[in-house]
C-alpha cells in the first residue's frame, strides 16, 4: 500500500496554502484498537475532498480529529495554520473556524430553527442578536428553510433538518466545512435536497471534507477523492482517476461493490 | 365504604373542631395582633399570582374561560362561607377580587410591555424575602420568635424555601457526579450515596437534637433554619439522581454538535444539555418536591408545630379529645390540595415545554 504524504518539503511555506494538513495521524481506542494507523492528508484552501471507504475504515474518526471531537495519540494536525495540540484554547479557536455536519443532524430539539442557527454566533462570536438573526435568515433562505424559521426541529423532515444543520454550521462563517455522512440517515427522496445545498456550497469556494457514499456527488463535486480502508489511506486521485482508473486492488474491490 | 364515610361525615362527625381552631391550623400561635402582616403577605401573593396568570395568558383570547370562572366562583363561595369573623371574610373576598383584577391588568400590561416577563421571577423571589421579613419581624416590626411560627404557614414556608434551595444544589450535585474531575465526582457521589442511605428522620434528629449539643450556644442556628437545612440536604441528593437520569438521556450528539460550534463546556451544559435534561426530569423533580412537601410532617416528631404538629396539639386539647378523624381528614385535604396543585402545574409546564410534536 502506498502512503500518501503531503508535500512536506517545507512545512512553513505550505501551511499557508493548506487549510488542513494532517501528518501521520495515529489513534488507538481505549481498548487498544488501532483505528487510525498513520493517516496523512492535505487539503488546500477551496478544495473539496471526498473520503470514501467501507464502514469501520476509520473515515469518520479521521475527520472528527480535525475539530478535536476525537483525540489522536501520534502525528500532527494543522488546521488553518493552528496546530491542533491539546491546548484547550487552540481547540476552541479551531472549532470556531471549522463547521461540522453530522449524520444524525444533531439539531437542538429544545430550540427553534432560528435559535439553533443563531446560538453559536451570539454566544461564541458575541454578535448582537439582530445581526445574528439577519445572517441566520439569509442562510435559511439559502438552504430553502426560511418559512420554517419559527418551528422546532421535531416538526421538520430529515432533509429539512439536515439543511438547517448546514445553515447552523455556516452561521459561524467557518473557513472549513466537515461533512460526516450527511445523507446516510436520510430517506432516499430527501438525499437530493441536501446534496444540492452541498453542491452550491462547494461552488462558492468553501473548503470541504466530506465522508460520503454518494458516488454521483463525489464524481461531480470533488476535486479529489481518497479511499480509506482499515485505518489507512489507500488511494487518492481526481474523480476521473479514482473511478475510471483505480491503481490499488483494494480500491477496485471497493468500487466493484458500490458501483 | 364511601357510603359509610359520607353518613359518618354528616351524622357522627363533630366538625366544630375545625372552625374553632382555624387560625391554629393556618398560622399556629402567631400573635393575633400581628395578623395584619400575614394579610399583607396574602395580598401581595394575590397581586403577583394575578399578574403572572394574566401575563402567561396574554396571548389567549379569553382570560376567564369556563374552567377558571368555575374555580373563581368556587373560591368566592368558599370565602363567604368560611367560618371566620366577618372582617376576614371580606378580606378573603377582597383577595379574590385583587387576584382577578390583577390577572386582567397583567394581560393588558403583558401585551404592551412583554419585558415585564423578565421581572416576574425576580418579583417572586423578592416577595419570598419580604414574606420571611413580615413573618419574622425585625427592621421596625415586632419580632415574632420562630417557636410561634406554625401550622400551614410553617409547612409552606419550610417546603418552599427547601425546594428553592435544593433545586440548584441538586443540579450542581448531578453535574458534579458526571464531572471529569475525579475529586468533584467522588465528593458528589459520596454525598449523594451517604444521604440516600439515611432516613430523613435521622437527618432531622441530627439537626434538631445532636447539632445543638456540639455547637456552642452563640452559633446555634434557629430550629426552623436547621429543619430547612436538613430537608434541603436530603432532598438535593434525591434531586441530583433524578437530574442525572435526565442528563444521561441526552444523546452525545448534542454535546458534539455544541462543541463543534465552538461552545465551551459551561455554555454547552447551560444552553444545550441542562435545559433538555431538566425538561425530561420534570415529572421526577416535581415528584421529589411533592414528597419533600409531605416529608415536612416528620418535623412534628422533632417538635416543630407545622400543620401536622399543630393538629396533634389541637387534639391534645381536652375540649377536642378524640376528634382524630375530623382533624386528620381536614389536614389530609389541605395537603392534597397543595400536592395536586404542584402536580397540575408540572403537567402544564411539561406541555408548554414540549417542542417535539406541537
Amino acid at each position: 500500500m502506498t502512503q500518501i504524504q503531503p508535500n512536506t518539503n517545507s512545512v512553513q511555506a505550505t501551511t499557508e496554502d493548506y487549510a488542513i494538513l494532517a501528518t501521520d495521524v495515529h489513534k488507538w481506542y481505549s481498548n487498544h484498537f488501532h483505528v487510525l494507523r498513520g493517516v496523512s492528508l492535505s487539503v488546500r484552501r477551496g478544495e473539496v475532498v471526498v473520503i470514501m471507504g467501507p464502514s469501520g475504515s476509520g473515515k469518520s474518526t479521521f475527520i472528527r480529529t480535525f475539530n478535536a471531537l476525537e483525540e489522536f495519540q501520534q502525528g500532527s494536525i494543522i488546521i488553518d495554520g493552528i496546530n491542533l495540540s491539546h491546548d484547550l484554547k487552540n481547540i476552541e479557536e479551531i472549532r470556531k473556524e471549522v463547521g461540522m455536519v453530522f449524520q444524525q443532524f444533531n439539531l437542538f430539539p429544545h430550540l427553534s430553527i432560528l435559535q439553533n442557527v443563531t446560538l453559536a454566533p451570539i454566544w461564541v462570536r458575541r454578535w448582537p442578536q439582530a445581526k445574528a438573526e439577519e445572517v441566520a435568515l439569509q442562510l435559511l433562505e439559502r438552504v430553502g428553510i426560511l418559512e420554517q424559521a419559527k418551528k422546532y426541529p421535531g416538526q421538520l423532515s430529515g432533509g429539512q433538518q439536515q439543511r438547517v444543520a448546514i445553515a447552523r454550521a455556516l452561521a459561524m462563517q467557518p473557513k472549513i466545512m466537515l461533512f460526516d455522512e450527511p445523507t446516510s440517515a436520510l430517506d432516499p427522496e430527501m438525499v437530493r435536497e441536501v446534496l444540492d445545498v452541498m453542491r452550491t456550497l462547494a461552488q462558492s469556494g468553501m473548503t470541504m471534507v466530506c465522508v460520503t457514499h454518494e458516488v454521483g456527488f463525489a464524481r461531480e463535486v470533488a476535486d479529489r477523492i481518497v479511499l480509506m480502508a482499515d485505518g489507512l489511506l489507500v488511494e487518492e486521485g481526481t474523480p476521473e482517476e479514482f473511478f475510471n482508473n483505480p491503481q490499488e486492488e483494494r480500491t477496485q474491490k471497493f468500487l466493484s461493490q458500490i458501483l | 365504604m364511601l357510603k359509610r364515610l359520607i353518613s359518618w361525615a354528616f351524622t357522627v362527625a363533630k366538625w366544630n373542631v375545625i372552625p374553632a381552631n382555624l387560625p391554629l391550623f393556618f398560622v399556629g400561635r402567631f400573635p393575633s395582633d400581628q395578623y395584619w402582616r400575614l394579610w399583607v403577605i396574602l395580598g401581595m401573593i394575590a397581586i403577583l399570582s394575578g399578574m403572572t396568570w394574566g401575563f402567561l395568558a396574554r396571548n389567549s383570547t379569553t382570560l376567564f374561560d369556563k374552567k377558571s370562572l368555575i374555580t373563581i366562583g368556587f373560591l368566592g363561595v368558599l370565602a363567604v362561607i368560611t367560618p371566620v369573623p366577618i372582617v376576614f371574610r371580606f378580606l378573603l373576598v377582597g383577595l379574590l377580587l385583587l387576584l382577578v383584577a390583577e390577572a386582567w391588568g397583567g394581560k393588558i400590561v403583558g401585551n404592551y410591555v412583554p419585558l415585564i416577563g423578565k421581572w416576574l421571577p425576580f418579583s417572586w423571589f423578592l416577595l419570598l424575602i419580604i414574606c420571611v421579613w413580615l413573618i419574622g419581624g425585625g427592621l421596625g416590626l415586632k419580632v415574632v420568635q420562630t417557636n410561634l411560627w406554625g401550622g400551614l404557614m410553617l409547612t409552606l414556608l419550610m417546603s418552599i424555601v427547601s425546594i428553592l434551595l435544593s433545586f440548584p444544589l441538586g443540579i450542581i450535585l448531578a453535574l458534579g457526579r458526571q464531572s471529569s474531575l475525579p475529586i468533584i465526582r467522588i465528593l458528589s457521589t459520596i454525598y449523594i450515596e451517604v444521604i440516600r442511605g439515611l432516613p430523613l428522620i435521622t437527618i432531622l434528629f441530627m439537626g434538631q437534637v445532636l447539632l445543638p449539643l456540639f455547637l456552642p450556644d452563640q452559633v446555634r442556628p434557629d430550629r426552623v433554619l436547621r429543619a430547612i437545612i436538613g430537608l434541603t440536604m436530603f432532598s438535593s441528593a434525591y434531586l441530583a439522581e433524578n437530574i442525572r437520569g435526565g442528563l444521561q438521556a441526552i444523546p452525545t450528539g448534542q454535546t458534539e454538535a455544541a462543541k463543534a460550534l465552538g461552545l465551551n463546556t459551561p455554555l454547552t451544559i447551560g444552553l444545550i444539555i441542562l435545559p433538555q435534561a431538566l425538561k425530561i426530569s420534570i415529572p421526577a423533580i416535581v415528584g421529589q418536591f411533592i414528597s419533600l412537601f409531605q416529608d415536612t410532617t416528620l418535623l412534628s416528631i422533632v417538635g416543630l408545630v407545622e400543620l401536622l404538629g399543630m393538629s396533634r396539639s389541637i387534639l391534645a386539647n381536652p375540649k377536642f379529645l378524640g376528634r382524630y378523624l375530623e382533624v386528620y381528614l381536614f389536614i389530609g385535604i389541605l395537603y392534597w390540595i397543595f400536592c395536586y396543585g404542584m402536580s397540575v402545574a408540572s403537567q402544564k409546564l411539561e406541555k408548554q415545554l414540549n417542542t417535539e410534536h406541537k
